[in-house]
């Protein structure tokens, strides 16, 4: 019974593969692969770092991260506001050992790996802060580059042990205030141009408009600068750490404080 | 054929067989670790398959060059240049979105798994959804 179940569904599968590619092969979404770009992708590479017409230009020769921060900035901050979300989401799971000590007194692993990573830690950091700060020239930006730069917490937590987190500086509240500020920081960049117009200008407004004189830094000695894309790239940068950092610190906490969570729920907390 | 366009076919079918194959991993197994991994292939055979979409196929006769602006201040013939070398950056950045979104969605599932394991000793969902019928049973009883 049980492989006949599988047999009909491996069969289904295959149909559904079939009735999916052979109208993709067909061109059923347009012809497969186009010589041409769409005309929406041509309006935006060619305005993205057009000095001859300034009235949608982003100050970035880079289109993808111009797309995300200044011509679908709303939908980018959305996204933002959704991770933000899902790491609050965890946090609650685990609310009754946030910022706890751990039990466990590790010592890490032998000096000349912890050495090494010394090194290395100073490495991963430099190339996400890189990452970070040249989104609007460079393929990266906000998010990459805090992704690379999450890397850094995971590994000195588990070649200097727990230890490292709880005698260190950066309490659990300072990172979830660094946070806060940080997404304070994307939503203040994008209302700025509309405080100091009193109202005249439009949100995520990065670049000068007819009418509204309001522009962000396009040029800093000669390097486009993207305007509020540099500002956007780092408060996002700096979210995307601190995220990372909160939701690997839950996750390596040793078995016996996680259990305290699991025990709360039997006593119905 | 063109060797580039029978290229591109096979990357279109080896992405829906990817597809398939990840559909059929998050269905059919009970490890929810192994559902988890086939999820997040699924996420990004849909992610590639998407920038796919943004790609164009070269002009025969033009120089082989990335499409980048070597110029702060660009001529408008750089600009013309940039349009004809470029793919369709759209798809790209809503693929970064897509991503985020996904990488939300996954910190939070790796979260649930870990939660479910401390509670119930495992992460086979049959054997957790045998568990709960008992303790369902004994709490009515």
């Amino acid at each position: 019974m049980k492989k006949h179940r599988e047999m009909i569904f491996d069969i289904l599968l295959i149909v559904i593969i079939l009735l999916v590619l052979i109208p993709t092969l067909l061109g059923g979404i347009g012809p497969l692969p186009p010589r041409e770009i769409r005309p929406l992708a041509k309006a935006y590479l060619n305005s993205t770092l057009n000095i001859y017409n300034k009235d949608l230009w982003t100050a970035s020769p880079e289109a993808v991260a111009a797309i995300v921060w200044d011509y679908r900035g709303l939908d980018t901050f959305y996204e933002t506001i959704v991770f933000y979300t899902a790491i609050v989401s965890c946090l609650i799971l685990y609310r009754e050992i946030l910022g706890k000590r751990d039990i466990s007194k590790g010592e890490g692993l032998s000096i000349v790996v912890k050495r090494v990573t010394a090194i290395s830690l100073l490495g991963i950091l430099v190339v996400g802060a890189s990452t970070v700060l040249h989104g609007m020239l460079t393929p990266g930006g906000g998010f990459q580059g805090g992704a690379i730069m999450a890397v850094a917490p995971v590994i000195a937590i588990v070649v200097f042990s727990r230890l490292l987190v709880d005698t260190s500086r950066l309490s659990y509240s300072k990172v979830v205030t660094f946070r806060n500020l940080a997404i304070l920081g994307i939503a203040l960049t994008a209302l700025i141009p509309i405080i100091l117009n009193f109202g005249n200008a439009f949100i995520f407004q990065n670049q000068y408009k007819r009418s509204i004189n309001f522009s962000y830094p396009a040029h800093i000695l000669d390097v486009p600068m993207g305007g509020s894309l540099w500002f956007l790239n780092l408060f996002e940068g700096l979210a995307v750490l601190m995220a990372f950092y909160l939701a690997f610190n839950i996750i390596l906490y040793s078995e016996e404080v996680s259990k305290e969570v699991i025990l709360g729920e039997e006593y119905g907390y | 054929m063109d060797i580039r366009i029978s290229m591109y076919i096979a990357t279109v079918v080896s992405l829906y067989v990817n597809i398939a194959l990840c559909i059929y991993g998050v269905i059919s197994k009970p490890n929810l670790i192994k559902k988890f991994i086939a999820l997040t292939i699924l996420q990004d055979s849909i992610n590639v398959f998407l920038v796919l979409g943004g790609y164009r196929l070269w002009r025969p006769g033009l120089l082989l060059q990335p499409p980048v602006l070597l110029n702060w201040s660009p001529t408008s013939e750089d600009l013309k240049q940039f349009l004809m070398k470029s793919v369709d950056p759209l798809p790209q950045a809503l693929v970064l979105t897509a991503i985020v979104i996904g990488l939300a969605v996954n910190t939070f599932l790796a979260i649930v798994i870990i939660h479910l394991y401390r509670h119930f000793s495992t992460i086979d969902v049959d054997e957790i959804g045998s568990m709960k019928k008992v303790m369902i049973v004994e709490e009515s009883a």
